[in-house]
């Protein structure tokens, strides 16, 4: 397992045409557990997303599919690999230009919600664009107007425990949407929700992906991949299969 | 967007690998003048498909303005988490409280003192010096000495000083008694502690005093030995609140004087009245009150020029008349305003040098407990941090955001030991009375109070702050509050 070819060698990988949003090419990422004992969460993983797609990454827990998603997310970088973000080599990039690019090209929707307990949906919806550096008085009208796409201005006053877990998710995904990223990337966004909401929520995201916007979903449920139109199936750090839908 | 023919890029070949395939270009700042540079490395398969050059994008830093909206993004963090920890805020601050609060009372209380001083010590007059037995405000080893060696000023001397001094405006003498059992009375009434004091005639023009109704001692009382005296408020208010007190009849430690003359109020020094006297002739305070009086001669001069010289030409007279040998220390003292003021600064500056030192001690105690809360913080809201982290916060947004947490919370430390220090030092004057002093806050030590205390919370917060900062953004997500 040790021996991986040195000759995938980046200067091979070129940079994706205009059209494509994700170029993963052969990413690795490799833990050291001391004592020469490597566990390979991934292991040469490619694939490329074009600009509108709606795309499922499935697999069982274990699966890598949690690295994957911090790669792909920009929260990590792999050990070995190029990934392309929307034309940024991310996998060169130091910690603040990782912030930069979480900030500009990628929503993130997470399963716990992950909103700030003491600030207001506004507030909340607001944080992407205060790290952008944008004035206040812009600041506030994107944000009012992302969470007039999730169906919440009436509610932008209220803090997240005054909320349904429905429509706090909808406050994580009009944050999500707020500064137009790239792409969005849902990690089991339905996963901490009973299945009606998470059938709204589904919902959500279709309208959002026929408004154009580019879609990662992170999931093990077969109900919940189903609304994408392509599902990547990963097991064992490698793609398993990769399959499209309608 | 392609890289070759943007205007802002300055691309310089800097590495090249050893296939000479590799390349970076650094790229310079989208808005000229920021100074930032980030290296974009770009792969290219061959140096010929720069033609089809795809886009890659510049990674530009949020602008200049978008600093200050990250620092009142921090801000109103800061302020939002100490409301929610209030009386843990509260416990944290107490430290850097109460070393503001030891800090500004200290400076008022000075403050106060050299306001009082510098009304009512100083006020000998601007160019009068006194010829006492003691030189006065000095150290306490130096009095003892002083106690054994020197002599009581006679009125011998004063008067060899008032014939063979040279051109000064004005030269007089006072002796006085003060202690419990002097006393006058007026009928059944009497004042204890009085301060008797004999005076020559033109100390009248010499000291601060003023006549309010009457005459002062005149030189025919002086050369008679008259039977007369002038006399301060608080007899006027004890023995003649609704009568003319002119030409009455009171007795000094029962030897009974006619009332020439009344004195304007003075007030109180220390909180001791100093309306509480009666003066009578030198001449007579020697034949009745004491043989050999002890005098304070008052050597006034024309102007402050003037004084050095009428002050050296005292010393070296008295010296003279005394036989005191070359380098022998005086057997008496000169004692001027400046001389007082500057033994005053002396004190003072001791008592700073102390406080100083209680307060840096406090300072860092209090700056080692609110690094040691900012530490909890952080742990408290690694999930925060994640989350914030997520969203695109740099390490330099956490950073500060924790940096203004704890400055916000030592200022307001500072803040709340500023009003402390305005309640003690209220207090003092409360309790003190009015006419004593006037402990007033200056200006500076506000100030210093609060940019102190804030530059301490901001010291002891880079440590916690930058902890926060360096955290993992995957580990701060996973971590659960």
């Amino acid at each position: 397992m040790g021996t991986r070819t040195g000759t995938s060698s980046l200067s091979e990988t070129q940079m994706p045409p205009d059209g494509v949003v994700i170029k993963a090419d052969d990413l690795w990422k490799t833990y050291d557990m001391g004592e020469a004992i490597q566990v390979h969460a991934l292991s040469g993983v490619s694939f490329d997303i074009d600009r509108g797609e709606y795309v499922a990454i499935m697999g069982p827990s274990g699966s890598g599919k949690s690295t994957l998603m911090n790669l792909i997310g920009c929260l990590d970088t792999p050990t070995q690999g190029a990934y392309w973000l929307n034309g940024h080599l991310v996998s060169e990039l130091s910690d603040d230009e990782l912030a930069y690019i979480r900030n500009k090209e990628i929503g993130f929707v997470f399963q716990t919600f992950n909103l700030l307990a003491r600030a207001s949906a506004l507030h909340n919806v607001e944080l992407p664009l205060i790290y952008s550096g944008m004035p206040a008085r812009e600041r506030l009208e994107k944000a009012e107007d992302a969470l007039r796409k999730v169906d919440l201005a009436e509610r932008m006053n209220h803090k997240p425990n005054e909320l349904s877990g429905g429509q706090r998710q909808r406050v994580a995904i009009a944050r999500a949407l707020v500064n137009n990223p790239s792409i969005i990337l849902a990690d089991e966004p339905t996963g901490n929700l009973d299945s009606a909401t998470g059938e709204e929520i589904m919902g959500v995201f279709g309208r959002l992906h026929e408004a154009g916007n580019t879609i990662l979903l992170v999931t093990h449920e077969h109900d919940i991949a189903a609304h994408a139109h392509r599902i990547i199936h990963v097991r064992d750090g490698r793609i398993e299969r990769d399959e499209r839908i309608g | 967007m392609l890289i070759a023919s943007s205007t802002f890029v300055t691309a310089a070949l800097s590495e090249t690998s050893e296939s000479g395939e590799e390349w970076k270009l650094e790229t310079g700042n989208w808005k000229s003048g920021t100074g930032s540079r980030f290296l974009v490395p770009i792969r290219m398969a061959s140096l010929d498909q720069t033609a089809s050059f795809p886009q890659a994008r510049a990674i530009r830093p949020a602008a200049r303005s978008g600093v200050w909206v990250s620092v009142r993004e921090a801000f109103w963090i800061a302020l939002e988490a100490l409301r929610a920890h209030k009386l843990r805020t509260f416990l944290t601050l107490l430290g850097v409280v109460i070393a503001t609060t030891t800090l500004i009372v200290v400076m008022s209380l000075v403050n106060g003192m050299n306001l009082y001083i510098a009304d009512h010590i100083a006020n000998l007059g601007a160019n009068v010096f006194i010829v006492h037995r003691y030189q006065w405000a000095q150290g306490y080893d130096a009095w003892l000495k002083a106690r054994r060696r020197n002599k009581p000023i006679l009125i011998e001397e004063f008067e060899f000083l008032r014939d063979n001094l040279k051109n000064y405006r004005n030269i007089g003498a006072e002796a006085e008694i003060q202690n419990i059992d002097s006393n006058a009375r007026y009928q059944s009434h009497t004042v204890y502690f009085l301060d008797i004091a004999g005076v020559t005639p033109n100390m009248i023009d010499i000291g601060m005093q003023k006549v309010e109704s009457g005459r002062y001692i005149t030189q025919p009382d002086y050369e008679h030995e008259s039977m007369v005296c002038f006399i301060g408020q608080d007899l006027v208010t004890a023995f003649f609140p609704n009568v003319d007190p002119l030409n009455k009849e009171i007795l000094v430690n029962g030897i009974p004087f006619r009332v020439v003359g009344v004195a304007e109020k003075i007030g109180s020094t220390f909180g001791e009245s100093q309306d509480n006297f009666v003066q009578i002739p030198l001449t007579t305070y020697k034949k009745y009150f004491s043989p050999r009086p002890s005098l304070e001669v008052n050597v006034q001069a024309w102007d402050s020029d003037q004084m050095m010289r009428l002050e050296d030409e005292t010393r070296a007279l008295l010296r003279a008349r005394r036989h005191i040998p070359y380098l022998e220390d005086d057997t008496f003292g000169i004692n001027a305003s400046d001389t007082i003021m500057q033994t005053w600064h002396q004190i003072t500056g001791a008592v700073f040098g102390v406080t100083i030192g209680i307060v840096a001690v406090f300072m860092v105690v209090g700056g080692i407990v609110i690094m040691n809360i900012m530490l909890a913080s952080v742990t408290e809201r690694t999930h925060e941090i994640g989350i914030r982290k997520s969203l695109g916060a740099r390490r330099r947004d956490i950073l500060m955001q924790f940096v203004i947490e704890s400055s916000v919370m030592a200022g307001i430390g500072g803040g709340m030991g500023l009003l402390a220090a305005v309640m003690v030092s209220e207090l003092v004057n409360l309790v003190v009375g009015p006419g004593f002093f006037n402990a007033s806050i200056p200006l500076s030590a506000i100030l210093v109070g609060l940019v102190l205390s804030t530059v301490v919370g901001l010291f002891f917060g880079i440590y916690p702050a930058s902890q926060a900062a360096k955290l993992d953004p995957i580990e701060a997500l996973r971590t659960e509050n």
